[in-house]
């Protein structure tokens, strides 16, 4: 009886479960085929208009188009997934289109040459701004992108010898292997470019690279301090943005044949900003929809009527959502009903106005401002939230997590010193924050690191780490001297640390603020990156990712965005993404501050855990309890200087530690300190 | 003699650049309380001079038109503060970038649509006729210019160090957190560093307008350099514009008779990149401690 109970059961279970398997399968297939497809449709249909349409002038919009989205890829990458604003895009385009021009006429290159060096040029000329500008960060990087675009245009019109100045330059377009491009041909290799565009930046924005990038907006010190390399992935992809605005230009070049610098400058530069922000960051549709409407856009304000129509759709549009949103209040008023005047300015303005013509950058600009400030996902933003609802699309599964035991590799523990600070210090002008601290973190050891607010834990911490160079002072590794001053190159050598103000990937899902930092598991070069021949990695890293998620309880929130976990959770999150790094040494930096009791349990258990897969771990902690729980070996800082050394009961009895904490008895401060710091020494 | 003519393009290079350390100093009065800056700084000077050439038009006195111009500017540094910046300093995102482009691009189609695309005369009481002081010649317009430049800059910082009011600006600029904590509204003293910028981008484009003539381009070769100048001198030194913005008027100007005036731009838009490369905290900037 009971056997036959539990073969039911197991069956059932089984069933249940392929069931489970195969609508996975399902849900996976309709993600595939709606996302995929939607792709193929829109490319068949672009490239079968020519066909049934002979029309001069709409083969002219679509070429346009095809550039246009070419162009705008490009910029996405770095006003989206880099988060700064590039007013120099217009630079690489004209740039690319000069390139292209001159190649032709003075080298003899075919279109197909070209093309490759626009490419080529936008990559150098982009690679050599990206350089000092991305040291930068906000309005100084605008500026910088924003001169350099004003001196590509001065450069064009002065070099006349080269350019024929805004005198502007004839630009032939030689045969492609025997073909003669003409309009139809022409169209058809720009709609080819966009495709390959199309492709290789989704394989290149979905893989690791696509990750970094967005891990840097939205952290740069932690993007650092997980090995990444905040530094090399800004310019990696400032210049892959600025190449595909060369190969854009040199279409541009071709299509037009025609070139005056005057057509490259900031006017220009507002359109393509108005085109992503309104199509949507961070999206290859939201650059596709926003290079459409760029290109229509000149006709839809010509005709006074469709103007009309389009301004009343909006004002409608943006009153609608705005009063959903008053009367919701999920926004600020501010945001509710800035769109709705600017839309309200707008229709007004059509029903009023002459010549709309006159009127142009009025009309880019009230339609940006409602967008930026009521729509600042754009269209397609705003469309993919509503499209993932019609048709329930499910985010795609998730492989199995590996067994912890081959993410963090079990490795022998010797007690031998892993870590030794000798008569470390750091300055900070007068401020001696850390004053000649020795100390030796023995391997496979928990290493409690003490004190009271000020008294150096962070500074050594941050030395250790390599956000500051030590004043002084020498730092051993497994015996070898530690990199200083640079967290990238602290974070290769196995150390890892996690921060007090949390340094999380906001934007990043859970899981993907682990990928993001997993070690050993990329290895491919990027042309296989682009190629989308890295399948295989994303499998293992996903797996490996999720063995650490489960470490820290945090399986089953893998899909969340970061920003939107719960306090604990983002702490523990940054405890496994440090983990990713794989390290010898962790340093948790005052992880239970803030946590409540139950989180502060979890903590413990978490950090157990971690100790039992062989990792050294170096703990700042407040909680004594934590720390006596956890620590086989504590150390007491004040004022920057080591004052007690031992086991944590020895510590807690060590009267220079009371003393640190509590004040001396005849101290009229100590009598006066409130009595909920004593529980600290409970 | 040609000596003679070096030092003159040098002089008259150097009282220009004081008008791009003007604006810039308008930067830097905005970044210290927000770390925000008005990309569409270029539209506020154009706006605020075609609306003074207005009042002159009408009838105002010269002497009155300054003031009523000065407070122009501040209104519209009050309308850029209030539909442009609050919302992403609220969101501690880099939005205003894009906003502070809009609204100057919707300034620029506006006064061009109801003022006209041609360049104006700027009339002004005070001669253009050329003295001769040690062999140079300058306009009292020029004189004119770097008396306003350094009376207003030096108002403004007697302000800020003299009265309460300015004391707040400088504690906000210190330090926002701590400061809003000891009650200074911090909304209120970024709302008061736009109004006091819009009055030095006003007060730029009038004494301006008499030697450039009023259009609505007259201030986007300008403001380009100004962005220089306040990059390379660095947002935080209001000492560093002004060494900045001459040396770059002095560079400018011989750059023009060295190599031709469509190079003019080229020193500050190569100064302003070497300058990020180098020291992009500014030559005058104080380098900040990363925190975690």
């Amino acid at each position: 009886m009971a056997v036959e109970a539990v073969l039911t059961t197991t069956i059932l279970d089984r069933i249940y479960r392929e069931i489970l398997y195969a609508e996975n399968k399902l849900t996976m297939w309709k993600r595939l085929l709606l996302v995929r497809g939607a792709e193929i449709v829109v490319f068949l249909l672009l490239t079968a208009i020519p066909l049934e349409i002979n029309n001069a002038y709409a083969l002219g919009l679509l070429t346009l188009l095809a550039v246009y989205g070419i162009l705008l890829i490009g910029l996405d990458v770095t006003v989206g997934y880099l988060g700064q604003i590039n007013l120099g895009h217009t630079a690489f385009l004209g740039l690319g289109a000069y390139a292209a021009g001159l190649s032709v006429s003075y080298l003899g290159f075919g279109v197909l040459g070209a093309l490759g060096l626009s490419l080529v040029v936008g990559l150098v000329f982009g690679g050599i701004l990206a350089l000092p500008a991305l040291r930068l960060e906000g309005p100084q990087f605008a500026l910088a992108t924003l001169s350099f675009s004003a001196l590509t245009v001065t450069t064009l019109n002065e070099w006349e010898g080269l350019t024929n100045g805004a005198q502007g330059l004839q630009v032939a377009r030689p045969d492609l292997f025997g073909l003669q491009l003409n309009a139809q041909n022409f169209y058809w290799l720009c709609l080819i470019f966009l495709a390959l565009v199309w492709l290789v930046m989704r394989n290149l924005l979905s893989s690791q690279w696509g990750r970094a990038f967005e891990a840097l907006r939205d952290s740069p010190i932690a993007t650092d301090a997980m090995g990444i390399g905040a530094y090399r992935h800004k310019v990696a992809g400032f210049a892959i943005g600025s190449a595909l605005g060369g190969l854009a230009g040199g279409l541009y070049a071709f299509n037009f044949q025609y070139l005056q610098p005057q057509t490259f400058v900031y006017d220009l530069m507002i359109i393509l900003l108005l085109g992503i922000v309104l199509g949507g960051r961070k999206s290859l549709w939201g650059a596709f929809v926003g290079a459409s409407l760029i290109a229509l856009l000149p006709n839809l304000l010509s005709s006074r009527i469709v103007f009309q129509t389009l301004s009343i759709l909006g004002f409608l549009l943006a009153f609608s959502a705005g009063a959903r949103c008053l009367v919701k209040k999920k926004t600020k008023p501010f945001q509710a009903i800035a769109p709705i005047v600017a839309m309200g300015t707008l229709v007004i303005g059509s029903l009023v106005v002459k010549n709309t013509e006159d009127w142009r950058q009025a009309i880019f600009a009230l339609m940006l401002f409602s967008v930026v400030v009521g729509l600042p996902e754009g269209l397609m933003g705003f469309a993919s939230h509503f499209l993932a609802q019609l048709f329930r699309l499910a985010p795609p599964s998730l492989p199995e997590a590996s067994p912890l035991d081959t993410v963090l590799v079990n490795k022998p523990v010797d007690g031998e010193a892993l870590l030794e600070l000798k008569n470390l210090k750091r300055y900070f002008g007068g401020v001696k924050a850390v004053d000649g601290i020795s100390l030796s973190i023995r391997s496979g050891q928990i290493h409690g690191l003490l004190g009271p607010n000020g008294s150096g834990k962070s500074t050594v911490v941050n030395v250790i780490s390599g956000l500051y160079p030590p004043t002084a002072g020498e730092m051993l590794l497994h015996g070898k001297p530690l990199p200083t001053g640079s967290l990238f190159k602290v974070s290769r050598v196995g150390i890892s640390r996690t921060f007090q103000n949390l340094q999380l990937f906001a934007e990043l899902t859970a899981l993907d603020n682990v990928m993001v930092a997993m070690k050993g598991v990329y290895r491919s070069v990027l042309p296989l990156v682009l190629l989308g021949l890295i399948k295989e990695e994303e499998k293992r890293a996903q797996a490996d990712s999720l063995a650490l998620l489960t470490l820290v309880d945090l399986k089953d929130l893998a899909r969340s965005k970061a920003k939107d976990l719960t306090y604990g959770a983002q702490r523990f999150l940054e405890i496994a993404r440090a983990l990713a790094r794989k390290p010898d040494l962790l340093i948790l930096d005052e992880p239970a501050a803030g946590l409540a009791h139950p989180d502060v349990t979890r903590l413990v258990e978490i950090i157990k855990r971690i100790h039992q897969q062989g990792v050294s771990i170096i703990l700042i902690e407040h909680h004594m309890d934590v720390v006596s729980e956890l620590c086989g070996m504590v150390t007491v800082l004040d004022g920057g200087k080591i004052i007690a050394d031992g086991s944590p009961d020895e510590v807690k009895r060590h009267p220079k530690v009371i003393e640190a904490y509590l004040g001396t008895p005849d101290d009229e401060a100590a009598k006066a300190l409130p009595a909920s710091d004593a529980p600290l020494l409970a | 003699m040609y000596a003679l003519i070096v030092t003159q393009m040098v002089v008259s290079g150097v009282l220009m650049g004081l008008i791009y350390a003007l604006i810039a100093y308008g930067f830097q009065l905005t970044y210290a309380t927000s770390k925000s800056i008005n990309f569409g700084q270029g539209e506020l000077v154009m706006v605020s001079a075609f609306f003074s050439l207005t009042l002159l038009n009408v009838g105002v006195p010269y002497w009155l038109m300054v003031p009523g111009g000065m407070l122009f500017g501040a209104l519209l540094g009050l309308v850029v503060e209030r539909a442009g910046v609050r919302l992403a300093l609220e969101q501690k995102s880099e939005g205003w970038i894009l906003m502070t482009i809009i609204l100057g691009l919707f300034a620029f189609s506006v006064a061009e649509n109801i003022w006209g695309r041609d360049d104006r005369p700027f009339p002004t009481p005070i001669s253009s006729n050329p003295i001769q002081i040690f062999g140079i010649h300058i306009t009292p317009v020029e004189i004119s210019v770097a008396i306003g430049v350094f009376a207003l800059m030096g108002m403004i910082e007697l302000f800020k160090r003299k009265t309460l009011l300015g004391k707040a600006f400088e504690a906000v600029s210190a330090d926002r957190d701590a400061a809003e904590l000891m009650g200074i509204s911090a909304t209120r003293t970024i709302m008061l560093s736009y109004g006091l910028s819009g009055v030095v981008a006003a007060l730029a484009g009038i004494l301006i307008a008499p030697i450039t003539t009023v259009g609505p381009t007259m201030a986007s070769a300008l403001i380009l350099k100004a962005f220089s100048v306040a990059v390379v001198a660095g947002l935080d030194s209001g000492f560093g514009v002004v060494v900045i913005g001459m040396t770059l008027g002095a560079l400018e100007s011989l750059t023009s008779f060295y190599l031709g005036s469509g190079w003019r731009e080229a020193p500050g838009l190569i100064l302003l990149i070497l300058a990020l490369a180098i020291r992009p905290m500014g030559v005058f900037g104080k380098a900040s401690i990363r925190k975690v």
